[in-house]
């Protein structure tokens, strides 16, 4: 203040001053505070308490056999859940989700009691009809959620092969976590602003939800069921451990069926222990035993080294190294040629084969037809198998390698190998996917194995096996040529060596011989009743070519 | 007793004496005119700050409450010309007129008053409602004055302060009963700086303040602990609730941590018109009326801000600086109180929207929505304006 004449110099006007003074002092140092120190959190809790971003989910694609049939498909499910805070009476709570969502009331209560959490689950993926009778009891506290759930509408039907997709959606085991980038879609996300009521005021800033791609499989129903069935009976009337069967069109690559038995219900995939639901057709190998001489025979055939018609003086026994290798039953020393050596299934035989072509021509050979490596097949897990490679073989290896011992294969893999002889000696990298969504076919990789005229005159011998005299007639079709081959192997024994009475009986077949439209490969794991692949597993790869056939109306092309 | 320059024997010292004539050209050149532009930006300053917070507030007319502030704005200025016309002496001369008409209207608003809230505040004048209680501010500290300067030799006498806050108290307890306890918190520091210019004893200044204190004391605690709910139970939640703001988020007080968030929000810059959501939203409530600082923080950031409390603060140098160069006792008197209710209301809101002072429904001078808290105080700003005009010989510099 100035001190005017005559005026009193006014100490109080100053006070006043000071005192309004340092009163917007105070407001000022406020602003500071809250502006410029507490700005950015202040900011951020101004955000948060209005927006609110909302995962969108995408739908997953749903998994069709090759005529259209639902293997997998999302069904609608309602999430019940509760807010612990909110509910007013937990006790009626605890009671509906008792009675109608099949939970532990007693749980329930010590859930809801717990008030530190303002969300639990009461049922995840419900009934829509169960979680409709709860609302319909218009608990305060309970909300709904409307989810996807996975089903598998055929049951066991392709459950090893589709394998198991969890209450995420998200693909666990099988194709389902294959396939998952394609069936799984991608969340969308939209952020919502909300007025104090909680009421969405507007949208802003939405990403759309990208449902997942459905998925079209090679996999034909009817022959998966019904490989799946014949499986079945097999292994309850040979009291087997295991049975498989492969269905593979040698002309595409594409898997008709990849049964297992014993199966189970795909719907209840995450209740079984990992062992039962693999599928072995891909993940587990097997000693292929008889059936690998077709891979010797192929192999002497392309190397020039004899025709089919070449015929060699064979005893019954024979010493390799530290072996003594001998025929399935006992005979005189005979002359058998190529051809006769692989229909009689004669081990000693096919040694001498395997001996003329030596280790290092025939493990190219071994290896040349896709065994110890992975076929590619879209299976996830999918094992290479067990080959020596040369410098790694023992000298008796000679006398068990090109008989199909001392070597683990898949069954897809064998089934693959035949497939290319039956296809004119070309590869094809079998199989599941047919289509993605609207894309196109699906075309399995191709690789010349053996010469088309070779393929020919493996295909030629192999029908021998199902004629009159070799091991496996009774795999005979009535009206349809058929070329296959036997398998019987003993298996590694824990304690070194084989067992003498633990066996995987196989047949692997092609039909119509003349014109192969399909390769079925069938192995039986430790069958007790018997143990030959011409008794046991022949009859059961009749079983599925029969129906086959007919189902896909196959010409007849025998007389 | 202070002594202004315009009373007694400083002014025959001066001999100044003027005539009418002299007096309308020194009306032009007395006028405060850094107090007028001052005042004048603030009402600019604000009628945009309106336009940014009211954008969202009206569906297809964005503009409607910054039009309808700019006409009271408008009728406020006529106002505070025809203010800075009248004789301050005439106020002084009618100060029992005064006094009675401020009960006067203060009770009306009991008999005819309209209830927005569950309070009482409003008349309904035909085409809009009408705050008394924002005239009455002005009114009732030129009564105080007029009592007291006709007793200003005896300002240091018990008798004449007790008087004197037996006088302001009913205007006070009827404002409060309405019940508007900002406001009533606003004249409660008018009068206190009405007796405070006027000359009361020092003891009688600390007593009072005491008093006031032991009052708030029993209002917010000490009666309902006896079960004496003078306060409804709301607002004394609402009036303590700054002291512990998170108390409670969901109820009491919501509103102040919407608007601490709104105001921290802003941050350096503000988040603009359309980022403003603590505003458009509806999240901060009272957003243009009680609210309005804090949304204008939001919405332009320390920098509006500041702008704002920066022009305050000009009113607030040039106001007080009218004080010891008033005209007579009155003025002085007048003026003190005048300046005082003025700031003390603003900063009585701009401390309760960032949490430094207790929620009461008062509105922001200049800026908040409000037609009569406008006009009102544009009159007051004229009030104060006549009162410098006739201030004596007085140096400019304060």
């Amino acid at each position: 203040m100035t001190r005017a004449r005559g005026s009193v110099p006014n100490r109080r006007i100053r006070l006043l001053l000071a005192v309004l003074v340092l009163m917007f002092a105070l407001a000022f140092g406020r602003t500071v505070w809250l502006q410029g120190i507490r700005a950015e959190p202040l900011a951020r809790l101004a955000e948060s308490q209005h927006r609110q971003t909302v995962a969108l989910p995408a739908s997953r694609g749903a998994i069709y056999d090759r005529t259209g049939v639902q293997l997998a498909i999302g069904e609608r499910a309602t999430s019940v859940y509760a807010d612990p805070r909110q509910v007013r009476n937990p006790r009626a709570v605890a009671i509906a989700a008792g009675q109608l969502l099949g939970r532990d009331p007693d749980d329930v209560l010590e859930e809801l009691a717990d008030r530190r959490r303002s969300f639990v689950f009461l049922r995840r993926k419900a009934d829509p009809a169960a979680a409709d009778a709860v609302r319909r009891r218009g608990l305060v506290g309970v909300g709904f959620l409307d989810e996807e759930r996975r089903a598998y509408p055929q049951g066991s039907i392709a459950a090893h092969v589709l394998g198991y997709a969890g209450l995420d959606n998200d693909g666990l085991a099988g194709l389902e976590k294959q396939l998952d980038p394609v069936l799984a879609g991608v969340p969308g996300s939209e952020t919502i602003v909300k007025d104090p009521f909680g009421r969405a005021v507007k949208v802003i800033r939405s990403t759309p939800e990208q449902n997942g791609r459905d998925v079209h499989l090679t996999l034909d129903q009817n022959l998966q069921a019904n490989a799946e069935l014949v499986l079945a009976k097999v292994l309850r009337e040979s009291r087997a451990k295991s049975a498989t069967a492969v269905v593979l069109d040698p002309r595409s690559g594409e898997l008709l069926a990849l049964a297992v038995a014993p199966t189970f219900d795909a719907n209840r995939f995450g209740e079984l222990a990992a062992q039962r639901t693999r599928n072995l057709t891909v993940t587990d190998t097997y000693e292929p035993g008889s059936t690998f001489k077709l891979i010797t025979v192929g192999a002497v055939l392309s190397e020039g080294l004899a025709t089919p018609a070449t015929a060699y003086t064979l005893p019954y026994e024979i010493q390799v190294a530290d072996r003594k290798i001998h025929d399935s039953h006992p005979r005189d020393t005979e002359r058998m040629t190529v051809a006769e050596i692989l229909s009689r299934s004669s081990n000693v035989g096919t040694v001498t084969l395997g001996q003329e072509l030596g280790k290092r021509r025939l493990a190219r050979w071994i290896e040349h037809f896709g065994f110890g490596r992975p076929t590619g097949i879209d299976f996830p897990g999918e094992t290479r198998g067990i080959v020596l490679p040369a410098e790694r073989w023992s000298d008796s290896s000679i006398g068990n390698i090109p008989i199909g011992q001392g070597i683990a294969v898949t069954p897809v893999q064998m089934a693959a190998a035949y497939a290319a002889v039956a296809n004119r000696g070309v590869w094809v990298r079998p199989h599941l996917v047919r289509r993605i969504g609207r894309g196109p076919r699906v075309r399995g990789a191709r690789k010349r194995l053996v010469s088309r005229d070779v393929a020919a005159k493996l295909v030629e011998m192999l029908r021998g096996v199902v004629d009159e005299g070799g091991t496996g007639t009774a795999a005979a079709v009535p009206g349809y040529t058929v070329a296959g081959k036997t398998g019987t192997a003993s298996k590694p024994d824990e304690r070194g060596g084989y067992s003498t009475s633990r066996y995987v009986a196989s047949f692997v077949g092609v039909v119509p011989a003349s014109d192969p439209r399909l390769v079925i490969l069938v192995t039986i794991d430790e069958p007790r009743s018997a143990i030959w692949g011409g008794v046991v597993a022949a009859p059961v790869f009749a079983d599925l070519a029969r129906f086959a056939l007919q189902y896909l109306e196959v010409p007849p092309d025998a007389r | 007793m202070l002594d202004y320059a315009g009373t007694g024997a400083a002014a025959r010292r001066t001999g100044i004496r003027r005539s009418r004539s002299e007096e309308a050209t020194s009306l032009v050149r007395q006028i405060d005119w850094v107090l007028m532009g001052a005042v004048a930006a603030l009402v600019a300053y604000g009628l945009w700050a309106i336009a940014g917070i009211t954008r969202e507030d009206v569906d297809g007319d964005p503009s409607y409450f910054v039009v309808r502030q700019g006409v009271f704005a408008a009728l406020g200025t006529a106002g505070m010309l025809v203010a800075v016309l009248v004789d301050p002496s005439l106020y002084r001369r009618f100060s029992r007129a005064i006094y009675v008409c401020t009960v006067g209207i203060m009770g009306l608003v009991f008999v005819a008053g309209s209830v927005t809230r569950g309070s009482r505040r409003w008349l309904d004048v035909g085409f809009t409602q009408f705050q008394p209680s924002e005239f009455g501010k002005l009114l009732f500290v030129l009564a105080l004055a007029g009592f007291l300067a006709d007793r200003r030799r005896r300002t240091g006498e018990t008798a004449t302060i007790l008087r004197a806050v037996g006088l302001a108290l009913v205007p006070i307890v009827l404002v409060f009963l309405q019940p508007d306890f900002g406001t009533a918190l606003v004249y409660a520091a008018a009068l206190g700086a009405v007796l405070f210019v006027a000359g009361a004893r020092w003891l009688h200044v600390a007593a009072l303040a005491a008093l006031a204190a032991l009052a708030a004391l029993a209002l917010l605690w000490l009666l309902p602990a006896f079960g004496i709910e003078v306060l409804k139970p709301y607002q004394s939640a609402r009036l303590t609730a700054f002291t512990a703001p998170d108390s409670d988020p969901s109820d009491t007080t919501y509103n102040l941590n919407q608007s601490k968030l709104a105001v921290g929000a802003g941050g350096l810059r503000g988040r603009g018109v359309e980022g403003s959501t603590q505003t458009n939203l509806g999240l901060l409530p009272e957003h243009r009326t009680d609210f309005a600082f804090a949304s204008l923080a939001e919405q332009r950031g320390f920098v509006g801000a500041s702008i704002l409390l920066c022009l305050y603060l000009l009113v607030l140098w040039r106001g007080v600086r009218i004080i010891p160069t008033a005209g007579d006792a009155f003025s002085a008197i007048a003026a003190g109180g005048i300046v005082v209710a003025l700031l003390f209301q603003v900063f009585v809101n701009v401390g309760m929207t960032m949490g430094i002072a207790p929620i009461t429904g008062i509105p922001l001078p200049f800026v908040s929505v409000g037609g009569s808290s406008m006009i009102a105080n544009l009159v007051t700003i004229g009030v104060l304006q006549a009162i410098q005009i006739r201030s004596r010989g007085v140096p400019r510099r304060p």
